[in-house]
Formats: structure tokens, C-alpha cells, sequence
């Protein structure tokens, strides 16, 4: 029973609604179920929705000691034309979007490799191979944060891009989440080119990944995620503004500014944007690429 | 662990492919070794190929600094580069009587303590009232799920802002109904606690999915039977949905743990550890001690030993997890 | 499986697999575009990485000055970069100058500079290369020269001393009949004096007689502390492998007084730095406890401001100051070109520095103090002569503004402040930390 429950693939449950339980019809308890479910949206939605109403104030309005939705003044965008004047918001974006990138596509390319080495090949120390890599899924980045320091210092890598993304690419659970579907790929899609003398390679490009791209789209997609919302190593491996990713970059505006509440807030919704945007186009696919690939481990 | 039994099946599987012996056999009518042979180390030498990318950043970027981490503790090595002799296990003495490195790991484990049991509970009820079959499906996982996708900065910027005494929405609700307004941040007693909602705000919608997942994986026919025999929701609920979902709770419940006693970037953005030291959890110590205090060698003995405790939560882990699946 | 359209229709072919490598091509070229620094042409100003945590006020003040040495100096061109004020500034600036990519000049806290210099992490100035930008000695006050040096050489330049000092709201000390002969506030020689001075304010802005917010902030106590602990004659040793040396008496009964303060009645219970300035610049209150910095806040609110030292309450003149000085980060390959360009930058700033006065420092170049116009900036010139009385912090390499010791002040002191705790409790609780901290090996 308990295996069945986590194998299945997460991905057809999430699909669409459970199927409505016999007696459709909106009960008490149904209405119950249905306030309660507001109850908490809305209460979820408020930071939001706060921080909206306040980066849309003029900074007067923002901290004047009476708190209401509404400014008195009325709405105003000045907060996010000033950000986008002072601020380094879409160059930080930039820099996010670039190096999540970099990221998500080394770190596809590398661990798809070796995930169909270990998938299909036999070869010796391929146990060893497979316990290695298993093992570093418990190795935790705060213990790594001050040797990759001391190594980027020494590379003299601090306060590039490459420091940022590098180490990142290193993602042992996804290794053991593309292996994992590559096992189920059936062996006999392989077999005409196997007869053709194909080279693994081939194989491995031309049968393998097409077959693969849900799962592919899936570690992408948290591979990405997990790189755009990172803040620890990039706040450690960059100083200087001009290679900040999003995340570090609004760190150093909170003090920068002062008290300009406002702007704040603008940045930190200009900083949220891209993902939620994302997500409202593909809330699906994001939805199942975390919740396939999170079982593995964050 | 699952994993494994996984894995020690497709190794079975993994062998001269099928098609060619086939292919061998209709040539010659036995197997011929040396060809085998050449086979085993051509796999081999295809086997490596295939992991040499992936090893060469394992190796540089994990591995490496593993080991040369290990070496830093055993040294006083100072973030100015002095001080790079052996110091034996010294700093790890040291960082088992440092007062404050037992406060910041009782912290953390405080905070984690505090945090799991909303992030499940509260996932486990969205999940409950969402599988209960409302309209608008879409709504529900994007206000439960949506904040999961921000970054930390966000999510801090927002509950500063909104635990400002003065200005914060939240005083502001509370003194409207009559409530007295807390220091959210600045009270020692509380800020443990100001965090974890906002942690609670940030994450629960990881939780939520699975727990979400997995209720939609139980058989109708369990709830039909149960209604046939007359049990109304609630008793539907506790004796089905609660049973059926224990490997999901004990699934998410240690990979909770294991986020949480990594926990950082929201302390170090909203508290900075303060107040007087009251938030601070082990991974901030860490990084105050090697960088803010330039010790790098005693801040990788703290981190080798924070490392000890994640093991130890990761083999019990493993151990349950792997009973429950024999 | 078709849930993931996005993917639809990719044929994963050789020709798939050559634009593949062309985009991560690209992408790796922009990373590496990226990652090199400005590649300066010849003709193209050279670029130099200031890095200062002066934000708000002081920011825009400085992005001014930076601004005009900028275009009068067409061979180079300083970008700043501002970074938050406290233990994170120092963090990175150690972090980048141990990385060996530093920026080419950094403002430091004078009080910083010995945790600093030992550890071969800034460079000392060539005194030969200033004096030929007209910088000497001479240029800065005695205090401030002194505390410039470390063993013998100079390893930071004050652009500035800012003191904590006293404002005061020269209508309510007007009604409260508080007003001397020469139209400032009459000084307080004792602590009683003060106490009741204050409640005369109090009478009149029938709020409170003084503003002071503290909450969460370290710094803001010790400043205030410092002051009256060094009013009393005492010093303060810190020496490593040693107990902290101090009088403990004058610490107490500096808090003691300080406690005493917030009755609801001379200055509100408890509330954070803003609270407290936007008391006192509402007229909330008579005086304010504040550094020099926040004279634009109450200039920009048209208050009725004045200001002076913060009174001599325990004998012996002093105010707790700290200066923000230029020190150069060690390079792992000193530009000498642009080493220069730092040197004409410096001693630009330096000379343009009334300006800086105007949000409210003292300058730090002498040629500037003592010319008329700065003599003719009120209330600037009431308090200038902090500049001779300034008590820097005591010398450690965990001191100094924005260190982590300001920090654990307030973890220990807060709650004496709040009346939660005995003072001298929470002294003894401060000065077993700071022992700790000394027993600890000396990692600079």
C-alpha cells in the first residue's frame, strides 16, 4: 500500500478535480467546506494583496500613522518609476534570468547523461558510482559554503558569473529522479536501433530524451526555480552590483533606501513578477514538475 | 528507501542488451566470451564517458570542497588568510563549549519544532477542504501554492512590512479589534514565532501539493463502501483519509525537518538573528563566525558539526522510511 | 504524454542539438560578457568602484558631491555602490577584499580601521602622493589624525567626524523660559539639571521633554552610553587574551541615568530610532538624542532646530563620534593609474567637503572648518567643537560602529533600559561577553 502511493505518478492525480462524491448538491457542509476554503485564500492572499495596495501609495501615504487600504492621496505608480530609475531591478533580473538559465541547462545535460548511464549501461563501479551520488543527496550547502568560498577566492572567480552558477549545477536527487523514469522507458523502443549498431549516444539522444521530455520539462522546471529563488551561495560568491542576481540585489535595497516604504514594496513585487507570472501560464506544469521532482528530496 | 529497490532492479535489467545477443547468436549459435568481454569493458569505458560531465563538477565543486572543508576545521584559518597551521580538533573543542553556537543549534531546533506541525496540520486541512471537491480548482492552488515560488527577499520584505509596529497591517488589526499591538520582531519571546508564520505563509503549499496528490490517489470505492455503511464525513475522514495518508505525513514530516534545520536566509533577512541573539539559528552562526568574526577554520568545525546532525536526522529518516516500505 | 506543450514538437535531432549548443553557447558568452569587468578603451574615463553605506540623506549628499568631482575630473569616472549600514557592510567589504576583487576605494568607520589594518586587508596611504593633492597633517584635527594611523603609517582618511549630539526644538525651550543670553539652550552641568530641564519641556510640548528610540538598535545605546561613561574620565581597554578593563561604577550609573529617562513623562517608555525622530520633529518633544546626521530631516520639516555637544553631565567634555574615512582595499594587481586617479578623488572630495556639512558632519579637512562659510552654517558650527572632544570607540577587532559588539550592547542592555533589568546586571552580563569574545584567538 505504501509503496503504490508513491510510485504512482504524481501527475495523473493532479490532473483535474477529484471526482465529486456522491450527493453534489451545496449541503451545509459543503458550504462549511467552501468558507472555510475562502477563509483561508484570502487570508493567504493578503500579503499580496498588502503589498500591492502599499507600492501603489505615495511614500507619504505609505507611512502615514493612520492604515487604511485606500491612500488618501490616491494610487500612484511614482514608487515603481522611481525604482526602475534609481534601482537595479532589471539588471538583476537579468542576471537571475541568465544564470537560472545556464543553470537549468547544464544541469539537465550533465545528470540526463549520467542518469542513463546508470539506467543502461553496465559498467564497472557503477554501484559505487550510484552509492556516491546517493549519498551527497544528504550534504547540506551550509557546509559547503565556506570551502566553495576559500576555492572561488582562490580561482579568483569571486563576483562573476560563474561562481554563481557553477556549483549550482550539482543536483544528485534529479540525477536519481531522471534515472528513475529512464528505468520505466520500455527496452524495446531501444531495439531497432540497437540492431542498427547505433552508439549509446545515439540512443541516448535520438530514443531516450524525446521520450523523456515530461521529465526533462519537470527537473527543468525545479531546477530553475530552485536556482532563480536562490539566496545563500549567491549572496556569498557576489559583492559587486553589476553581476547580482534578483534575490541578493533586493537584500541590499532594504537598507539602501531607508524608511521608503513604498519602494520597498515595488521592488519586492517587481521581484516576485517573473515567476508568478509564470506560473499563471503554466500552472500546471509547474505544479507537477514540484511536486514530481520534490519527492525525491529538496 | 524505495530508491534502492529501484535501483537493484534495473541493474538485473541492465545487461548485454537483448537485441544483440540475438543478434551474437544468430551468427555463431554460442556466445562468444572474448566478444563479451570486450563488450563488458566497452560498456565500461561508455559507462564513465557518459558520467565524466557530471563527475567533473561532482568532483571540483562538491567533493573537493567537502574534503578541503574538513581540512579548513582542522586549521585557525582566518578569512585575511593568516593562521593556516594545523590546529588538530581544536576548534571543534571549542565550538562544543561556545555558548553560542549551543544557543543558535537549540534555536534552530526550536524553530523547527514549532514550524512542522502548522506546515503539515494547515496543509493537511487545505488539502481536506480542496479534495472535497470545490469549484474553481485553479483559484485555490494558486493562493495556497503561489507564495512557494517566491524568493526569500520577497517573502521577508513582505512581513517586515507587515510586522512594522507602527505601520504593519498587522498591529494595525489587532488594535482594531481591541487586541494589544506586539513588537513582532523586536520582542525575543515572539520573533521565533513572527518567522514561523511567515515560513508557514511561504512554504505550506509544497506540503499541500503532496498531501493533495496523494489524498486524489485514494480509492473511491473506500469512501463508497464507508457510506454504504453509514459513516458520515467526518468519520469518513479520520478512518480512511488519516490512515491512508500516514506515509505522506511521515514523508513530508522528515523533509520538513530536514528544511527547516537548514533554515536561514528568512531569519538573517527579517531578525538578523536579534533579537539579542533569540532567532539566530546555526547556519547564521556559521556564517557570522567565518565571515563577520574572519574565522573561517573554527566556522567550518561548527559547519562539520551541524553536518553530523543532518546525517544523524537522514539515517533515521532513512530507517523509517525504509521499514514502512518492506 | 501530452500535458507538457511546451516541449511539443522538439525534435531532439542533430540539427536540434546544434542550435542546443549555439543557445548554451550564447548563453555562456553572455556569462562571460558579463563576468569580465568594464573593458576600458583608451580614450573611455577608467572606471572606479567606490563602495560606502551611506544611504537616505547622506546618500543623495554624497551622490552629489561624487557627482561633481566626477565631471570635473574627466579621466576617470567613481561608480558607487551602496551597501547596508552594520555588521553586513564590514562582512562584505572583508569578504570582497579577502576575494581579491575589492573595489578600488571604500569609506570605513575610523573605529573599524584597527580590527582592519593588522590583517593586510587595506592598504596604507603614501603620504608623499597626498601632500602633492595638498593633504597633510595639518589638513585634520589632532584626534582625528591620530586615530588615522596604526603602526606608524596611515590607513585612513576622515572625510568626517560625526558626533551624537543633542538637539533641540528652539521654541519649546523658548516657552519653557530654558533659552541663555546668546539664544541657546542653557547647559545642564549635572544630571539633575538635565532631569528637570526636560520636564520643563515636557510642560510645554505636553508630550514628552525628550526624544529617544532605541528599540533594536545597539548602536543608538552605546552611542548615547559611551558619551556619558567617557563624561566620567573613564576609559576602556581591550586587550585580547585580557578581561576587558573598565569603571564599572561610571558604566553603571551611565545607565542608571540612562534608564531613569524613559518614565513616559521625560521621554516615551520604549520605541525604535524613527519613532523617536519623528517625535522630536513634530515638536513632539524639547530635545533629541541623535547623530549629527539627521540635521537635514528636521531642516527639510522646517523645524525650529538647534543643536549642541551633548552637556558635560559628569565633569569631563566628550562626545561619542565616529568618522567615515576613505581606505583602499588591497588589490591583488594594483592599478597605478587608477590608485592615482583614487588619490585626485579623495582630496577632490576633501576640499568640496562644506557641502557634506550641510547634512549636518563636521568636515574633517581643517582648511574647510575653518573657512566663513562653514562658520556661517547653524546650528553645524554650535556643535563643531566636538571635533575636539570626540571619543572614539575602544580599539578591538570586534569594535566599532556597526560591529557585532554594538550588537550584543543591545542584547544586554535593552532590557535595563526597558526597566526589566538591573543596570548593573546588565553591565556585568556585557562585559563577560566581551571577555568572551577576548579569550577568543585574535583571527586578524
Amino acid at each position: 500500500m505504501a509503496t503504490q502511493t508513491l510510485t504512482r505518478p504524481v501527475s495523473s492525480s493532479l490532473d483535474s478535480a477529484p471526482p465529486r462524491k456522491s450527493g453534489a448538491r451545496m449541503t451545509p457542509g459543503r458550504v462549511a467546506v467552501l468558507a472555510a476554503a475562502a477563509l483561508l485564500a484570502v487570508l493567504w492572499l493578503v500579503p499580496f494583496a498588502w503589498a500591492t495596495a502599499t507600492a501603489f501609495k505615495s511614500e507619504t501615504d505609505a507611512a502615514a500613522p493612520k492604515i487604511s487600504w485606500i491612500p488618501s492621496s490616491g494610487f500612484t505608480a511614482d514608487a515603481f518609476i522611481k525604482v526602475f530609475q534609481d534601482g537595479n531591478i532589471p539588471l538583476w533580473t537579468w542576471n537571475s534570468l541568465y544564470t537560472s538559465a545556464a543553470i537549468t541547462v547544464i544541469t539537465l545535460a550533465i545528470s540526463a547523461l549520467v542518469a542513463y548511464a546508470l539506467s543502461r549501461i553496465d559498467f564497472r563501479g557503477k554501484k559505487v558510482l550510484m552509492t556516491v551520488i546517493i549519498a551527497s543527496i544528504i550534504i547540506p550547502p551550509p557546509v559547503l559554503i565556506i570551502p566553495l568560498f576559500y576555492q572561488m577566492v582562490a580561482l579568483h572567480m569571486i563576483d562573476t558569473s560563474w561562481a554563481i552558477i557553477l556549483p549550482q549545477v550539482i543536483h544528485p536527487a534529479m540525477v536519481f529522479v531522471l534515472k528513475k523514469f529512464f528505468d520505466q522507458i520500455p527496452r524495446e523502443l531501444e531495439e531497432a536501433a540497437v540492431m542498427d549498431g547505433a552508439s549509446r549516444m545515439r540512443i541516448f539522444l535520438q530514443v531516450i530524451l524525446p521520450l523523456s521530455r515530461p521529465i526533462l520539462a519537470a527537473v527543468a522546471i525545479f531546477v530553475f526555480i530552485g536556482a532563480w529563488n536562490n539566496f545563500l551561495w549567491p549572496f556569498i560568491a557576489t559583492n559587486d552590483g553589476s553581476v547580482l542576481t534578483l534575490p541578493v540585489g533586493l537584500q541590499t535595497i532594504k537598507s539602501a533606501y531607508g524608511i521608503q516604504y513604498a519602494q520597498n514594496m515595488a521592488s519586492a513585487l517587481l521581484a516576485a513578477l517573473p515567476l508568478i507570472l509564470l506560473f499563471l501560464f503554466f500552472q500546471r506544469q509547474i505544479i507537477k514538475g514540484v511536486a514530481t521532482t520534490g519527492l525525491a528530496g529538496t | 528507501m524505495s530508491s534502492l529497490a529501484t535501483s537493484r532492479n534495473s541493474e538485473g535489467q541492465a545487461g548485454p542488451l537483448p537485441g544483440l545477443s540475438r543478434h551474437k547468436l544468430s551468427h555463431q549459435g554460442t556466445p562468444n566470451p572474448i566478444r563479451q568481454r570486450s563488450r563488458g569493458s566497452r560498456d565500461t569505458i561508455n559507462g564513465w564517458a557518459f558520467a565524466t560531465p557530471f563527475l567533473a563538477f561532482f568532483l571540483v565543486f562538491l567533493v573537493w570542497p567537502l574534503l578541503y572543508g574538513l581540512y579548513m576545521s582542522l586549521t585557525g584559518k582566518s578569512l585575511t588568510g593568516a593562521n593556516d597551521s594545523i590546529i588538530g580538533f581544536a576548534n571543534y573543542a571549542e565550538a562544543l563549549a561556545d555558548a553560542d553556537m549551543w544557543h543558535s543549534m537549540g534555536n534552530t531546533l526550536y524553530f523547527t519544532v514549532i514550524s512542522t506541525v502548522p506546515l503539515v496540520i494547515v496543509a493537511l486541512v487545505m488539502a481536506a477542504l480542496v479534495n472535497a471537491g470545490l469549484p474553481a480548482q485553479w483559484l485555490w492552488r494558486l493562493s495556497y501554492f503561489a507564495p512557494y515560488l517566491l524568493a526569500s527577499t520577497v517573502v521577508s520584505l513582505f512581513f517586515t512590512w507587515m510586522y512594522n509596529p507602527q505601520l504593519g497591517l498587522i498591529n494595525d488589526s489587532l488594535a482594531r479589534i481591541g487586541l494589544p499591538k506586539v513588537a513582532w520582531l523586536n520582542d525575543p519571546g515572539v520573533a521565533m514565532w513572527a518567522i514561523v508564520i511567515a515560513t508557514l505563509w511561504w512554504t505550506v503549499g509544497f506540503n499541500f501539493l503532496l498531501y493533495l496528490a496523494a489524498m486524489q490517489n485514494i480509492p473511491v470505492q473506500h469512501y463508497e463502501a464507508a457510506s454504504l455503511d453509514g459513516a458520515g464525513a467526518w468519520r469518513q475522514f479520520f478512518s480512511i483519509t488519516l490512515p491512508q495518508l500516514a506515509p505522506t505525513t511521515v514523508m513530508i514530516v522528515l523533509l520538513q525537518i530536514l528544511a527547516s534545520l537548514k533554515i536561514f536566509d528568512q531569519v538573517y533577512q527579517m531578525t538578523a538573528g536579534g533579537p539579542g541573539g533569540s532567532t539566530r539559528p546555526v547556519v547564521q552562526y556559521i556564517f557570522e563566525t567565518g565571515f563577520t568574526g574572519y574565522r573561517l577554520g573554527y566556522s567550518a568545525a561548527i559547519s562539520y558539526i551541524f553536518f553530523g546532525l543532518i546525517v544523524a536526522v537522514s539515517v533515521i529518516q532513512f530507517l523509517i522510511t525504509r521499514r514502512r516500505s518492506a | 504524454m501530452k500535458q507538457f506543450d511546451f516541449f511539443e514538437g522538439r525534435q531532439l535531432s542533430r540539427r536540434g542539438l546544434l542550435s542546443g549548443t549555439a543557445a548554451l553557447g550564447s548563453v555562456f558568452a553572455a556569462a562571460a560578457l558579463s563576468g569580465c569587468g568594464g573593458n576600458a578603451s583608451a580614450a573611455a574615463p577608467r572606471d572606479i568602484q567606490f563602495w560606502h553605506l551611506l544611504s537616505g540623506g547622506d546618500g543623495i549628499k554624497m551622490q552629489d558631491m561624487i557627482g561633481k568631482v566626477n565631471d570635473a575630473n574627466p579621466g576617470f569616472r567613481v561608480h558607487p555602490t551602496v551597501l547596508a549600514w552594520g555588521p553586513p557592510y564590514y562582512t562584505k567589504l572583508a569578504m570582497a577584499s579577502a576575494g581579491g576583487r575589492p573595489p578600488e576605494l571604500a569609506i570605513m568607520h575610523a573605529s573599524r580601521v584597527p580590527g582592519y589594518a593588522p590583517g593586510g586587508l587595506i592598504d596604507p596611504w603614501d603620504l608623499g602622493l597626498l601632500a602633492e593633492h595638498g593633504v597633510t597633517a595639518e589638513s585634520f584635527a589632532p584626534r582625528i589624525w591620530d586615530k588615522s594611523q596604526h603602526s606608524g603609517q596611515v590607513f585612513s582618511l576622515a572625510l568626517d567626524s560625526h558626533p551624537f549630539v543633542m538637539f533641540y526644538n528652539r521654541d519649546v525651550a523658548e516657552k519653557a523660559g530654558l533659552l541663555a543670553g546668546n539664544g541657546q539652550l542653557q547647559e545642564a552641568g549635572s544630571p539633575q539639571e538635565f532631569l528637570s530641564i526636560a520636564r520643563e519641556m515636557q510642560k510645554v510640548t505636553q508630550t514628552h521633554g525628550l526624544s529617544f528610540g532605541y528599540l533594536g538598535s545597539g548602536s543608538q545605546m552605546w552611542r548615547l552610553f559611551y558619551t556619558l561613561y567617557r563624561q566620567h574620565g573613564a576609559d576602556m581597554e581591550l586587550t585580547p587574551g585580557k578581561p576587558m578593563v573598565a569603571d564599572n561604577e561610571a558604566a553603571v550609573e551611565s545607565l542608571e541615568f540612562m534608564a531613569s529617562l524613559f518614565d513616559d513623562t521625560i521621554a516615551a517608555q520604549s520605541g525604535d530610532i524613527s519613532t523617536g525622530i519623528a517625535e522630536f520633529a513634530r515638536g513632539g518633544s524639547g530635545m533629541l538624542f541623535s547623530g549629527v546626521w539627521e540635521l537635514p530631516t528636521f531642516k527639510k520639516a522646517n523645524l525650529p532646530v538647534d543643536a549642541a555637544t551633548i552637556p558635560t553631565l559628569y565633569g569631563t567634555p566628550a562626545a561619542y563620534a565616529d568618522s567615515h574615512s576613505f581606505v583602499l582595499p588591497r588589490q591583488l594587481n594594483v592599478d597605478d593609474a587608477k590608485r592615482r586617479d583614487v588619490y585626485k578623488f579623495v582630496s577632490d572630495i576633501l576640499k568640496g567637503s562644506l557641502s557634506w556639512a550641510e547634512a549636518g558632519h563636521i568636515p574633517a579637512y581643517q582648511p574647510v572648518v575653518q573657512s566663513q562659510a562653514y562658520r556661517d552654517l547653524t546650528p553645524q558650527i554650535h556643535y563643531a567643537n566636538a571635533a575636539d572632544i570626540i571619543a572614539y570607540d575602544p580599539e578591538a577587532w570586534f569594535s566599532g560602529s556597526g560591529s557585532d559588539w554594538q550588537t550584543y550592547f543591545a542584547d544586554t542592555v535593552q532590557n535595563v533600559l526597558l526597566g526589566r533589568d538591573k543596570a548593573a546586571d546588565g553591565w556585568d552580563a556585557f562585559v563577560r561577553r566581551t571577555n568572551t569574545l577576548l579569550s577568543r584567538p585574535n583571527p586578524v
